[in-house]
């Protein structure tokens, strides 16, 4: 889970004269945050495999 | 005459415990409950407050029929009582139901309000996580806001709605096929916003509704009905009625919980005031329950033959609540131009959503899944299978599918889409931080919640419905039968001038005189 939370990046603000002087940098940044999701998904998969599938069986709630 | 639409959620969080110390579900629940309880002062000596199971009817229906021998509960013994329930300064009840975590909000009067408080009830429940951890260093307990196990079982988010009492016994009780032209399409029908979405044997928008086994019924744990008929209405029943609905998912996203709850309270005002004139009525409402978690857009039947989809008919609401709020005092339902406007938004997104005929999302052209939780999952689902060439029943689908509800900030799929910009928020952290500590103002919450907060070394019972203080030879009862009443504006000066329960019941009788 470390890996996974040196991989989770905050959530950047960004200005809106950034966002309109630079429409690539806007692509580029949509790029960057799909890379650091698909990172942390797969830190997720590798710290939850399926074995925690197995292991999640909850009591039948209402 | 329509009431205003006093809501509560209660969520059972799902409960994974792994470590040395051989912790059961149930146990470690009892953990997580007391150990919040102790950080708040509520397991200090001298305070000892106890739910009170005597006006719960677990076993008593609306249509009249008796199941069991018993009408209550057990009598719970103190120690049991404390062990299992918690019941907090922010009028909130979080407690252990059958091995979960559930936090039980306070009573709201607005959607938004309803969907802050289920929010605060994450944050409770992770510092309750965070203390039980410095205790059991060695176990790990992480929790989960959502429905299914992938394993068979399913727990609920069940909603509560204030209704009339007349209109209650006239849709729900006399003639039931009131609820069935009216309420029930809506409800089969509002998935289409509300579900979380589930993958295995294949994508499905919902999670509770393959559960779902009836129209009406007693039952919570199988035999699971759209329409709940318990008889515990938790007020003054010649007035005001409890509607305990147990079909909705549990939603992560704010947006998607404001939307369900607030068109809901629309509809049942609609059905309160007879404004919908319309015959809406399915054909096997619990078949086209299923067709349409399948298959969000697929034809469904209406019991007069007539073909129509989910989207049509939720349009047709949308209509009639659309000329219903013009000509009434829209303050019954708060935020009625948002939960409208967004309503509209939704519908329109998903008339113009694209699937392939395997389900996966071919194309959001109005970004729902920033909003809806089923689009945000089949978003994900989609690049995922598709990159890694999986099967809809793959393992690593349903553990992606369990990790979107995990409610640690750190390890949650759902809060790094929000990290990540990628997913939208309508409250303000503020005000969702706010309803920690604090009650809604506008319903009997704040009542019991400044009782709790000032006098909780001078209360030794309480449920929604009344406070019973201990005054050494006689115990006095403070009932609370109208969830409308105790409110902020009408009781916050009678607090700050007592100084003890004894003198607040003084000033309470002086204001009654």
């Amino acid at each position: 889970m470390v890996e996974t939370r040196q991989m989770k990046q905050k959530k950047k603000k960004k200005s809106e004269k950034e966002a309109e002087a630079s429409p690539n940098a806007a692509g580029t940044d949509k790029k960057k945050q799909l890379q650091q999701l698909d990172n942390f998904i797969e830190g997720v998969l590798q710290e939850a495999g399926e074995e925690f599938l197995e292991e999640f069986k909850q009591v039948e709630g209402q | 005459m329509s009431i205003p639409k006093v809501i509560g959620i209660e969520q059972e969080y799902a409960i994974s415990v792994k470590g040395a110390d051989d912790l059961s579900a149930f146990h470690a629940s009892c953990m997580l409950v007391n150990a919040y309880a102790r950080k708040i002062g509520l397991r200090e000596p001298g305070v000892s407050v106890l739910w009170d199971y005597g006006h719960e009817t677990p076993f008593k229906d609306i249509r009249g029929e008796l199941f069991g021998r018993k009408t209550g509960r057990d009598v719970t013994g103190k120690e049991d009582n404390l062990l299992i329930n918690a019941i907090l300064p922010n009028g909130a009840r979080l407690y252990t139901d059958h091995a979960h975590p559930e936090y039980s909000t306070p009573e709201c009067l607005s959607a938004r309000e309803a969907a802050a408080c289920d929010k605060s009830g994450e944050l409770i429940l992770n510092q309750a996580v965070g203390l039980v951890k410095k205790i059991l260093p060695k176990t790990v307990i992480k929790l989960f806001k959502n429905n299914i196990d992938h394993q068979g079982q399913s727990y609920g988010c069940h909603e509560n709605y204030l209704l009339d009492a007349k209109a209650h016994q006239q849709c729900l009780v006399s003639d039931p096929a009131r609820a069935a032209r009216t309420l029930i399409p809506f409800l089969v029908t509002r998935q289409i916003f509300a579900g979380s979405g589930k993958p295995g044997p294949n994508f499905e928008i919902s999670q509770r509704a393959g559960f779902m086994e009836r129209l009406f019924g007693l039952d919570t744990m199988f035999n699971r009905p759209l329409i709940n008929t318990r008889q515990e209405h938790h007020a003054d029943s010649n007035r005001f009625r409890r509607l305990h609905l147990i079909l909705g998912d549990a939603n992560m996203s704010d947006f998607a919980t404001m939307l369900k709850v607030g068109t809901t309270q629309i509809v049942l005002q609609m059905m309160e005031d007879d404004f919908i004139a319309m015959d809406f009525t399915l054909r096997d409402e619990l078949r086209v329950l299923k067709q349409i978690s399948a298959r969000y857009d697929c034809e469904i039947e209406m019991a007069d033959g007539r073909k129509t989809n989910a989207i049509e008919l939720q349009r047709r609401f949308l209509e009639l609540a659309g000329n219903f709020c013009l000509g009434r005092d829209v303050a019954c339902v708060p935020h009625a131009d948002f939960i409208l406007e967004n309503w509209e938004a939704v519908l329109g997104g998903l008339e113009n959503l694209k699937l392939s005929s395997d389900s996966d999302l071919e194309d959001d052209p109005r970004d729902l899944r920033r909003k809806l939780d089923w689009v945000q999952k089949l978003w994900l689902f989609t690049r995922y299978r598709r990159k890694k060439n999986l099967g809809w029943n793959h393992p690593q689908l349903k553990v992606m599918d369990l990790q979107y509800h995990n409610i640690d900030p750190d390890e949650s799929i759902f809060y790094s889409l929000r990290d990540q910009g990628l997913t939208e928020s309508v409250l303000e952290e503020a005000e969702v931080l706010a309803f920690v500590e604090e009650a809604p103002p506008s319903t009997r919450a704040w009542f019991r919640s400044r009782c709790m907060q000032k006098f909780a070394r001078e209360i030794y019972l309480v449920n929604w419905e009344v406070v019973g203080f201990d005054h050494g030879d006689v115990h006095r009862m403070v009932p609370l039968l109208n969830p409308l009443k105790g409110t902020k504006e009408r009781f916050e000066e009678v607090f700050d001038k007592a100084c003890d329960s004894r003198r607040l019941l003084s000033l309470l009788e002086k204001m009654s005189s």
